[in-house]
C-alpha cells in the first residue's frame, strides 16, 4: 500500500515540478499547454493518493531526507492532511482546464509563461506545505507559496490598482509569516523538537504560541481584522489563480490552525470563546460588506471571508464542545468545519470561473454594467446559477452540507454545562443565521443582476460565450459541487466520520422526483384540455412606457439598499456636505457638493495608525545612518557586546 | 442535562409502514387543505370590515380557473421563470413530509430534520426572488429586493426560535419533537407559549401578511410577495400561489402541533388518522379566524419598521432558551 501511495505522490511532484519548468524553459503555446496537462494529471493522482489515505485511515509517512545537521526533510500525510490533499486535487483539475484557454488571452507571452509556470510552483507549494512533516519544511514552503501566488497577483504589474495589491497582499502575507516564526519558535521552546505534534505539554504554557498561531494563520485566512487584503489580492489576479486562493490558499492556513490545534490534546475553553467570536464577527462582516461591493470579483473574495468566518466558527465549537467533554459534538463541529472548507473549495472556484468569463466576455468588473447574460452566455449563466445555490446554502447542493452539520451542533448548545456559554452559543447562532440569510440576499442580487433582465450596457449586450474549454473548466467544480451535496453522507462515512446526518441523496431524488411528477401532469393536462400549445410572449408591462428599457430595471445599488438602509450603522457611511455661499454671512446659498462615503473602518482606524507609527520610528532610526565607516563599526561594536550581555543574562 | 441528544440511533432506512403511509397521505392532505385557508382568512378580513367576502371555495375556483388559462412570458424572461413554479411547489411537497398533519410517523431517512425545513423554505424564497427578477421590470426587482432583505433579517429568529423547539422539546428532528407533544391537552412546557408568540410572528412573515407585507394589494408601495410573482400567470401562477398557499398551511402546522396538539396521534390507525386530520382541519380553522382578525386589526408598517417587529419575534424566543437553560 505504501509503495502505491508513495508512486501517486511522487508523480504528483514529478507531474508539477515539470509543469513549473516546462513553459520556463521551453516558451511556446505547446509548453504551456502540456504544463496546465501536468497540474491536470497532478491533480488525479492525488485525488487517488487522498482517497485511499480517507478510506483506509492509515497515514504515510515518506522517507527522510536529512539536509540540515539534526533536522531532517520530512513528508507526511494523516487523515487530515489527506483531507486537505482531497481539497486541492478537486479543485485543481477545473482550474488547469480553464487556464488552457483563460492564460492565452494575456498581454504578453512572457506574463503567459509564467502564469502557467508560476500556477503550477503554487500548486506544488501548497500541496508541500499541507505534507509537511515538521515546522521547518512547513515554513520553507509557506514562505513558496506566498511569494509564488503574490507574483501571480503582480500578473499585471503594470496597473496601478495590482501594484497596490500586491503591495498590500506582500505586506499582510510576511505579517503572517512573521506571527507563524514567532509561534513555531515558543512551541519549539516548549518541545525542543521541530516535529509538528506536541508531545506532552502542559495546556498552561500554551497561550503565547496559540495567539501567535491564531494571528498567523488568521492573517493568511482574511481573518476580520486582518481581513483587508484579501479584496485587493484576489481580484488583481488571473480569474484561475484566484479561485486558487480563494478555494485552496485559505484553507492551507486553515490547515496549518488545525494542524496545532488537533495536536493539543486538551484545548482550553477560552480558545474556543476566541475562535467563535472572531469567527462569527468575519461571516457577518464579509457578508456585509460585500453586499455594498459592485466589482464582481471583490464581492466573491469579500464573500470569502464570509465563509472562512463560518469555517472558523466550526473550529471554535470544536475547541469548546472539546473542553466541555461533549466528544460527539465536538467531532460533528469539526467535521462540519473540514466539510465546509472542502465545499467552499468547490463552490467558490467555480464562482471565480465563471466570473472570469463574465469579465472575459465583457470586459469589466462592474455588475451594473451587466445583464441579460442567460440569454447570450447560457452554459456560463447556468453554471453561475450552480454555484450560486450552492453558496446561498440550499439544499440539496454541496453549501447546505457543512453548515447543516454546523447548525445542528449550535441547536444542541443546551447540552453544554455552562448556562452562559450556551447562551454565547445562541448568539454566535444568530449571527450565523444572519450571515447565511444575507449570502442568500447578496447571490440572489449577483445572480439575478448578472445573468438576468435585460443588459445594462453595450459591452454586455454584445457579449459572446466564451470558448469550450473554458465552460468544460467552470463544469468541472460545477459537477462536483452537485455531487458533493447529493453523496454529503455517502462521502462522509467514506471518510469514517460517522455524525447523525441527513441522507440529502435521498432528499435530492424525491425532488426530482416530485418536480418530474408536476411537470408531467401539468403538461399532460395541456394535451388533452382545450389545446391551447405553446405559451404566449409578450412584452413586460413597462408601466406605460412603449418600451422596456434597461434603466428601468432594479439596480445591483437599489437591490442592496434595503439592506443597507437596516445595517446603516454598520456600514459607518459619511455624509460630507461642502456648500458654497455667496457672501461671508454663510446666508446666501450659492452651490455646493454633498459626497456619501463608506467609511472603511478598518483602513482608517487599524491599518493607517500603524503604519503612519512605523514611519515615523523610522525616520527617526534613519538618523542614524550618516555615512561615515567608523560610526557603522562602533554601531557593529556595540552591538556584539549587547548580544553578549543579553545571551549572559538569559542563558 | 450533560447528553447531548445526537447519540439517539435514528432508524435509517425509510422503509417502514408507518412512514411511507404518511409519505402518501401527509402530503396530500396538506396539498388538498392548503386553498381553503387562503380563502377563510380572506373571509374573515372581509367579515370584519363588514363586507361579505368570497365563499369557502373562492381560492379553489381561482386555482381551477389559473389552470386552465395560458401562459405568457416576457421575450425578457428566462429558464428561471419556467422552472420556479414547479421547483416550488415540489421543494414544499417535500417539505410537507416534515410536519406531521394527519399524523405523527416514526422517523425516517432524515426527514423531519429541522434545518432541513428551514432551507427547503429558503429555497423555495431564493427561486421566487430570482423570477421577480427575471422579466425586468422594476416591480419584480423591487419585490425581490425587499422580500429577499426581510428574509435576512428575520432568518436569526428563524433560527433561533426553531432552536428554542429543539432545547425545549430535546431534538432536532420535527417528527420526534410532535411525538412527544402529540395527544396532549395543553403544551408540554410552558416555555412553548413564548415560542408560539415567534413562531406566530414568523408565519405572519413568511405568509405575507399584514402588517408586514399586504396580500390584497397592487399598490407599489406595499407589496413585496404579490410584486414577485406579478409577471406570472397563467397555470405558473397556480403553481406559486397552491406553493405559497402549502407554505402557510406548514408554518400553521408547526405552531398548532407546538401549543396546541390535541388529537394528533401517533399511530398510523384509520380511525386515528381521521380525528387527527379533523381536529386539525378545526384548529387551523381557528388559527385563521386569529390570522385574519389580527390582520383587520393592523396597519401595514413602514418597511424600515420591521425590523423592530422580527426583534420582538427574536426576544420571545431567546427568553424561551433563557428560560430552559437557567431553570
Amino acid at each position: 500500500m505504501n509503495s502505491l501511495l508513495e508512486a501517486l505522490m511522487y508523480g504528483a511532484f514529478a507531474a508539477l515540478f515539470s509543469g513549473t519548468v516546462l513553459p520556463l524553459l521551453y516558451r511556446s503555446k505547446n509548453a504551456r499547454k502540456a504544463s496546465f496537462g501536468l497540474s491536470f494529471i497532478s491533480s488525479v493522482l492525488l485525488l487517488g493518493f487522498a482517497g485511499t489515505i480517507l478510506y483506509t485511515g492509515k497515514g504515510v509517512l515518506f522517507p527522510a531526507i536529512s539536509f540540515l545537521p539534526g533536522l531532517d526533510f520530512t513528508l507526511g500525510a494523516d487523515r487530515l492532511s489527506a483531507g486537505f490533499v482531497l481539497l486541492i486535487a478537486a479543485v485543481v483539475p477545473g482550474v488547469s482546464i480553464y487556464s488552457l484557454e483563460y492564460t492565452e488571452h494575456a498581454k504578453s507571452e512572457a506574463g503567459k509563461d509564467l502564469q502557467a509556470a508560476l500556477t503550477n510552483l503554487f500548486i506544488l507549494a501548497m500541496l508541500l506545505v499541507v505534507l509537511a512533516g515538521n515546522m521547518v519544511v512547513f515554513l520553507i514552503f509557506w514562505e513558496i507559496m506566498s511569494l509564488s501566488s503574490l507574483l501571480l497577483v503582480l500578473h499585471d504589474y503594470s496597473s496601478e490598482e495590482n501594484k497596490k495589491a500586491g503591495f498590500f497582499y506582500f505586506v499582510m502575507t510576511n505579517l503572517s509569516t512573521a506571527f507563524l516564526f514567532l509561534g513555531f519558535i515558543s512551541l519549539f521552546r516548549l518541545t525542543g523538537s521541530a516535529e509538528l505534534g506536541l508531545g506532552s505539554v502542559e495546556p498552561g504554557a500554551l497561550t503565547l504560541p496559540f495567539l501567535c498561531l491564531f494571528t498567523g494563520f488568521g492573517i493568511k485566512a482574511g481573518l476580520v481584522p486582518f481581513h483587508k487584503w484579501l479584496p485587493y489580492a484576489h481580484p488583481a489576479a488571473p480569474s484561475g489563480v484566484s479561485a486558487l486562493m480563494s478555494g485552496v490558499m485559505l484553507k492551507v492556513a486553515v490547515y496549518g490552525f488545525l494542524r496545532f490545534l488537533l495536536a493539543v490534546p486538551s484545548p482550553e475553553l477560552w480558545w474556543g470563546v476566541l475562535v467563535l467570536t472572531v469567527g462569527s464577527l468575519s461571516a457577518l462582516f464579509g457578508v456585509i460588506y460585500a453586499l455594498k461591493e459592485s466589482d464582481i470579483k471583490r464581492l466573491l473574495a469579500y464573500s470569502s471571508i464570509e465563509n472562512i468566518g463560518i469555517i472558523f466558527i466550526g473550529i471554535g465549537l470544536y475547541v469548546i464542545f472539546k473542553a466541555e467533554g461533549l466528544p460527539a459534538l465536538a467531532l460533528m463541529s469539526l467535521t462540519g468545519a473540514c466539510f465546509h472548507a472542502f465545499n467552499h473549495a468547490l463552490f467558490k472556484s467555480l464562482l471565480f470561473l465563471c466570473a472570469g468569463s463574465v469579465v472575459h466576455a465583457t470586459g469589466t468588473r462592474n455588475i451594473e454594467a451587466f445583464g441579460g447574460l442567460v440569454k447570450s452566455m447560457p452554459v456560463t449563466s447556468a453554471l453561475f446559477l450552480i454555484g450560486s445555490v450552492s453558496i446561498a446554502a440550499l439544499p440539496p447542493a454541496n453549501g447546505f452540507a457543512g453548515e447543516l452539520l454546523l447548525y445542528q451542533a449550535f441547536f444542541q448548545a443546551s447540552a453544554l454545562n455552562d448556562p452562559l456559554l450556551t447562551v454565547l452559543l445562541v448568539i454566535a447562532l444568530s449571527g450565523f443565521a444572519l450571515a447565511g440569510a444575507l449570502a442568500a440576499a447578496l447571490f440572489v442580487k449577483l445572480f439575478g443582476i448578472t445573468c438576468l433582465a435585460l443588459p445594462r450596457s453595450e459591452e454586455s449586450r454584445l457579449a459572446k460565450e466564451v470558448p469550450k474549454l473554458m465552460l468544460v473548466g467552470a463544469a468541472v467544480p460545477a459537477a462536483f459541487c452537485i455531487l458533493a451535496g447529493l453523496f454529503s453522507k455517502q462521502l462522509l462515512s467514506l471518510a469514517g466520520l460517522d455524525v447523525e446526518y441527513p441522507d440529502l441523496l435521498l432528499l435530492g431524488l424525491l425532488l426530482g422526483l416530485i418536480y418530474a411528477a408536476l411537470f408531467l401532469a401539468v403538461r399532460a393536462k395541456d394535451k388533452n384540455g382545450k389545446g391551447e400549445g405553446p405559451a404566449r410572449i409578450s412584452e413586460t408591462w413597462g408601466c406605460g412606457a412603449p418600451t422596456l428599457a434597461p434603466s428601468m430595471e432594479y439596480s445591483s445599488a437599489g437591490f442592496s439598499e434595503p439592506l443597507v438602509m437596516i445595517l446603516k450603522s454598520i456600514y459607518r457611511t459619511r455624509i460630507v456636505h461642502t456648500p458654497k455661499y455667496l457672501d461671508g454671512q454663510e446666508s446666501l446659498f450659492k452651490n455646493g457638493d454633498v459626497e456619501i462615503r463608506l467609511l472603511r473602518f478598518f483602513e482608517e482606524y487599524l491599518y493607517i495608525p500603524p503604519a503612519r507609527a512605523i514611519e515615523s520610528i523610522s525616520k527617526r532610526v534613519a538618523r542614524l545612518q550618516n555615512g561615515k565607516l567608523d560610526s557603522y563599526v562602533l554601531y557593529a561594536f556595540l552591538a556584539v557586546i549587547a548580544l553578549i550581555l543579553a545571551t549572559g543574562v538569559l542563558v | 442535562m450533560n447528553t447531548s441528544f445526537i447519540s439517539t440511533p435514528i432508524d435509517t432506512s425509510f422503509m417502514n409502514t408507518s412512514f411511507l403511509l404518511f409519505a402518501l397521505l401527509n402530503p396530500a392532505f396538506a396539498l388538498l387543505a392548503a386553498p381553503l385557508y387562503m380563502a377563510l382568512i380572506r373571509k374573515v378580513k372581509a367579515q370584519a370590515q363588514g363586507r361579505k367576502g368570497p365563499g369557502l371555495f373562492q381560492a379553489y375556483y381561482d386555482l381551477r380557473k389559473l389552470m386552465q388559462k395560458e401562459v405568457i412570458y416576457s421575450p425578457v424572461s428566462s429558464g428561471i421563470m419556467r422552472f420556479t413554479p414547479y421547483l416550488n411547489l415540489a421543494a414544499l411537497l417535500v417539505c410537507s413530509l416534515f410536519v406531521p398533519l394527519v399524523f405523527v410517523p416514526e422517523p425516517a431517512g432524515g426527514f423531519g430534520n429541522v434545518i432541513v425545513f428551514l432551507y427547503l423554505l429558503a429555497l423555495e424564497r431564493f427561486f421566487t426572488a430570482l423570477c421577480g427578477l427575471d422579466a425586468g421590470s422594476a416591480f419584480g426587482g423591487m419585490g425581490s429586493s425587499r422580500s429577499m432583505s426581510l428574509a435576512a433579517v428575520i432568518e436569526p429568529t428563524m433560527v433561533v426560535a426553531f432552536a428554542a423547539l429543539a432545547f425545549v422539546l430535546k431534538s432536532l428532528n420535527l417528527h420526534e419533537m410532535f411525538a412527544l407533544t402529540a395527544g396532549s391537552l395543553l403544551p408540554v412546557s410552558p416555555t412553548l407559549v413564548l415560542v408560539s408568540i415567534s413562531l406566530f410572528i414568523i408565519l405572519i412573515v413568511e405568509t405575507g401578511r399584514l402588517p408586514v407585507d399586504n396580500p390584497a394589494t397592487h399598490l407599489e408601495l406595499t407589496m413585496i410577495n404579490e410584486a414577485m410573482v406579478l409577471e406570472q400567470s397563467g397555470k405558473n401562477l397556480a403553481l406559486l400561489e397552491l406553493s405559497h398557499a402549502l407554505k402557510q398551511l406548514l408554518l400553521m402546522g408547526v405552531l398548532i402541533n407546538t401549543i396546541l396538539p390535541v388529537g394528533l396521534s401517533t399511530e398510523a390507525d384509520a380511525g386515528k388518522i381521521a380525528v387527527s386530520a379533523l381536529f386539525f382541519l378545526l384548529k387551523a380553522g381557528a388559527l385563521s379566524v386569529v390570522i385574519g382578525l389580527f390582520e383587520s386589526s393592523l396597519a401595514k408598517m413602514r418597511l424600515f419598521r420591521l425590523p423592530a417587529f422580527y426583534m420582538m419575534a427574536f426576544f420571545f424566543s431567546a427568553l424561551t432558551i433563557l428560560i430552559e437553560v437557567f431553570a
